[in-house]
């Protein structure tokens, strides 16, 4: 039961899939004793090292691992997607591994240090600049060039937003906005106005503070005071940013103004005590207070109202963050990329060429990882939609999107702690353990070792 | 473990036997003791693989800035960096030293005192006391598991069973997991729950103590407490000892039910950042995994000392009543 004595690395033995290998060479064999040293156990790794293929026959079998976080439905889609693929490609056979997001980038970490990261993978702002910054994700340039994976009908900002170093990382799956999503059957019978695209921070709190004000136990909205998005979408709405290349790009002062402007409204009543924000922080769709029935307001992704309205009685809507939407702009909500390791890179492009830009696989997978960005496919989704909450979704972005200011560069590498210090520190301010001053020095010192 | 079944109580006062020599091998033995090894062999490779090897590279690592993502010519010897960092300007890590001292220094004294008292009274002859035992020992043997934790969390949350069982009572119970105050207890609770490991050790020392003993204390004249101090503990010492080192070097490896009740954050506000949940964010999720493995060999050494205090320690408290060389 104990061990006897202490394993040095205090790192739980991770999961090792059987996501396909490389051959033995010495660097393979390196990084595999590499992975085994820091966590897992070796009896995965040495189970994963596979034959060889032949990677010139074009005829020659090809098995691609496909690796993607998601819930239930979402995996539905997903294989059903690559089902119409494999029927096309008979020779290609597609082993697809999905779980939930949380604790997806350290599985994906871990096999990928072995050498066997998955031929395509998916991943968000928050990996991009992580993996792409250190040379796991193929240079998808050659393909987008040559036209193999076609984005002449994709947005140009969707394209560049998958682009770092000059450099095609990844292709955006779809197109995603941050959007509040509001319980439109309390709301009404409340008798309180919806809220609307363009309300400013204040407008949005004061609201909130009515609706708590008229059903006691109740809140107006979600405190997002831990959120990067929303504190990005603040920043921008004033014609400020969060990055500037690796650095921040605000300052001190910006990010106490961010803090006290949610101490005030919890002052207000507008949102609710930190023990009550603490459960919904991590963002997970059902322990969102809208979907709990604890406040009207939660602070989430444009796709994911689908997914929310699943997972609760109330009726829910949808709008734009608060403040100047020009503030928003075009972001993928996720991408794909291909391992710079696979041994079929002219197979993966195909395949992701096939996902973004086949109207079939369009209709498949649906509004689920965002709006389509091929045009063509988006316009063949909308019409086909019969989810009333997918056309919401499509609705919301076509409102939207003409709305949308100048889209900034990917997050930098570093992002992905950043966000969770920010929440950490955050949560400091929500639980009045410190000052909103010594709450953003804080956040700007461990932010200089982050992004080091 | 060999427990002690000599019958003198007072056998601490036994001046320790003096050193047995060791015999010179013969070469017959050495021969043995070569095919022994010869046996030992796969255990020993595989130990070597598997467990020393990894061992001494992250203490390498450890002296560079690996991030695990990184094509292997990218690694950089960094020296002692990371560990001045760690010391010097590392803002988590005092932070996350002393929520680990705290939960330890709680939890680990609170589990063997449970473990022990729920001994004691399950070391009578009783009928069904084999049914006792079991549903005493049932909690352990979910381990540190995923799925008990999230059980925790059912229990522990705002409006969890706990808050509902304490308002039957007309009590407003706090957000237990959800408050920076009594995170870390919920937790401690979750360990000292677990105490059947140590129990069932304790049972089996508790069957050890010769009852001509007791039966001597009684016609002495002494009561079930001096008995109990005087008796069970003394002649319990080695068992007890073992479990402390063990216990503490478990305890201070709790990864699951923190890094599952906090949703991987540690939170609210740090309160569960335990150390190795430290360590797996560094490691994980900033890539910094060199970093990641000096904080590991920090602990390593760390858990290390507190070992060798309780061994050098024990000699002024644990008893073995073989009067052998402890």
């Amino acid at each position: 039961m104990h061990p006897a004595t202490p394993a040095p690395a205090g790192t739980p033995a991770q999961h090792h899939g059987s996501l396909p290998a490389g051959g033995w060479n010495r660097r393979h064999l390196l990084r595999t004793l590499a992975g085994a040293a820091l966590a897992v156990p070796a009896a995965g790794l040495l189970a994963a090292c596979g034959d060889d293929e032949p990677a010139t026959d074009p005829n020659a079998p090809v098995n691609i691992s496909f690796f993607w976080w998601g819930g239930e439905s979402r995996a539905k889609l997903t294989e059903q997607a690559l089902k119409l693929y494999t029927a096309k490609n008979p020779r290609v056979t597609i082993t697809p591994t999905w779980q939930a997001f949380t604790g997806y980038y350290d599985k994906l970490a871990t096999i990928a240090a072995g050498g066997n990261a998955p031929d395509i993978f998916q991943l968000d702002d928050n990996g991009l600049a992580e993996y792409a910054g250190r040379n796991v994700t193929l240079d998808l340039s050659k393909y987008t060039g040559n036209g193999k994976i076609d984005v002449s009908k994709h947005p140009e900002s969707l394209t560049k937003y998958g682009q770092l170093g000059g450099k095609q990382v990844a292709i955006a799956t779809g197109e995603n906005t941050p959007a509040i999503v509001y319980d439109k059957t309390a709301l009404t019978a409340l008798g309180l106005e919806l809220p609307q695209i363009g309300w400013t921070y204040e407008q949005t709190i004061t609201w909130a503070a009515g609706v708590s004000a008229k059903k006691p136990g109740y809140y107006g909205m979600m405190d997002p005071s831990s959120d990067y998005k929303a504190l990005w979408l603040w920043l921008r709405s004033q014609g400020k940013e969060f990055y500037d290349g690796p650095k921040l790009a605000f300052t001190e002062a910006d990010l106490t103004g961010w803090f006290k402007l949610w101490v005030d409204a919890r002052a207000k009543g507008a949102t609710p005590p930190a023990d009550i924000v603490h459960e919904a922080v991590d963002g997970s769709v059902t322990k969102q207070l809208v979907v709990t029935g604890k406040a009207a307001v939660s602070f989430m992704w444009s796709n994911q109202l689908s997914e929310m309205q699943k997972a609760t009685k109330a009726d829910l809507g949808m709008t734009a963050y608060p403040g100047d939407p020009k503030g928003q702009w075009a972001r993928a909500s996720t991408y794909w990329a291909g391992s710079r390791t696979t041994k079929s890179p002219d197979v993966v492009a195909d395949i992701i060429n096939f996902l973004v830009n086949d109207v079939e696989a369009g209709k498949v997978l649906g509004v689920d990882r965002g709006l389509p960005n091929n045009l063509d496919v988006r316009k063949a989704v909308s019409d086909g939609l019969t989810d009333q909450k997918m056309k919401d979704t499509v609705a919301f972005e076509n409102e939207i999107t003409p709305k949308f200011g100048p889209a900034p560069a990917p997050p930098p590498k570093g992002h992905s702690g950043l966000r969770n210090t920010l929440r950490d520190i955050a949560e400091t301010v929500t639980y009045a353990k410190q000052t909103p001053e010594a709450a953003a020095k804080q956040f700007f010192t461990e932010a200089a070792a982050k992004l080091a | 473990m060999v427990l002690a079944t000599a019958t003198r109580p007072q056998a601490a006062s036994t001046p320790p036997a003096p050193p047995r020599r060791r015999s010179r091998r013969s070469p017959g033995r050495r021969q043995e003791g070569l095919a022994g090894y010869v046996f030992l062999s796969p255990w020993l490779i595989g130990l070597m693989a598997v467990t020393a090897f990894p061992v001494l590279f992250s203490l390498y690592l450890s002296f560079t800035n690996y991030d695990i993502l990184s094509s292997w010519d990218m690694l950089e010897w960094v020296g002692t960096a990371n560990y001045e960092k760690i010391f010097t300007t590392d803002p988590i890590f005092w932070k996350s030293v002393r929520v680990t001292l705290t939960y330890a220094l709680i939890a680990i004294p609170l589990k063997l005192t449970a473990s022990l008292g729920v001994a004691l009274l399950l070391n009578r002859e009783r009928r069904g006391i084999g049914l006792f035992r079991s549903a005493f020992y049932l909690p352990s043997l979910l381990g540190g598991s995923v799925a008990l934790a999230l059980v925790w969390v059912a229990i522990f949350n705002g409006e969890g069973s706990f808050n509902s069982f304490l308002s039957l009572f007309g009590i407003q119970g706090e957000p237990w997991i959800n408050d920076p105050d009594w995170a870390l207890g919920t937790l401690m609770v979750l360990s000292v729950w677990q105490f059947g490991g140590p129990m069932v050790i304790f049972l089996a020392g508790l069957k050890q103590v010769p009852t001509e003993l007791y039966e001597a204390a009684s016609v002495d004249g002494a009561s079930r407490v001096r008995q109990f101090f005087h008796v069970t503990l003394p002649m319990l010492s080695p068992v007890i000892f073992f479990n402390l080192v063990l216990e503490t070097i478990h305890g201070f490896q709790g990864f699951t039910s923190a890094y599952v009740i906090s949703n991987g954050s540690g939170g609210p506000v740090y309160s569960t950042k335990i150390y190795t949940l430290m360590i797996y964010d560094k490691g994980f999720t900033d890539f910094q995994m060199g970093y990641a493995s000096a904080l590991a060999w920090i602990f390593l050494i760390a858990i290390g000392l507190i070992t060798v205090v309780f061994f050098s320690t024990g000699r002024f408290w644990v008893h073995y009543s073989d009067g052998g060389d402890s």
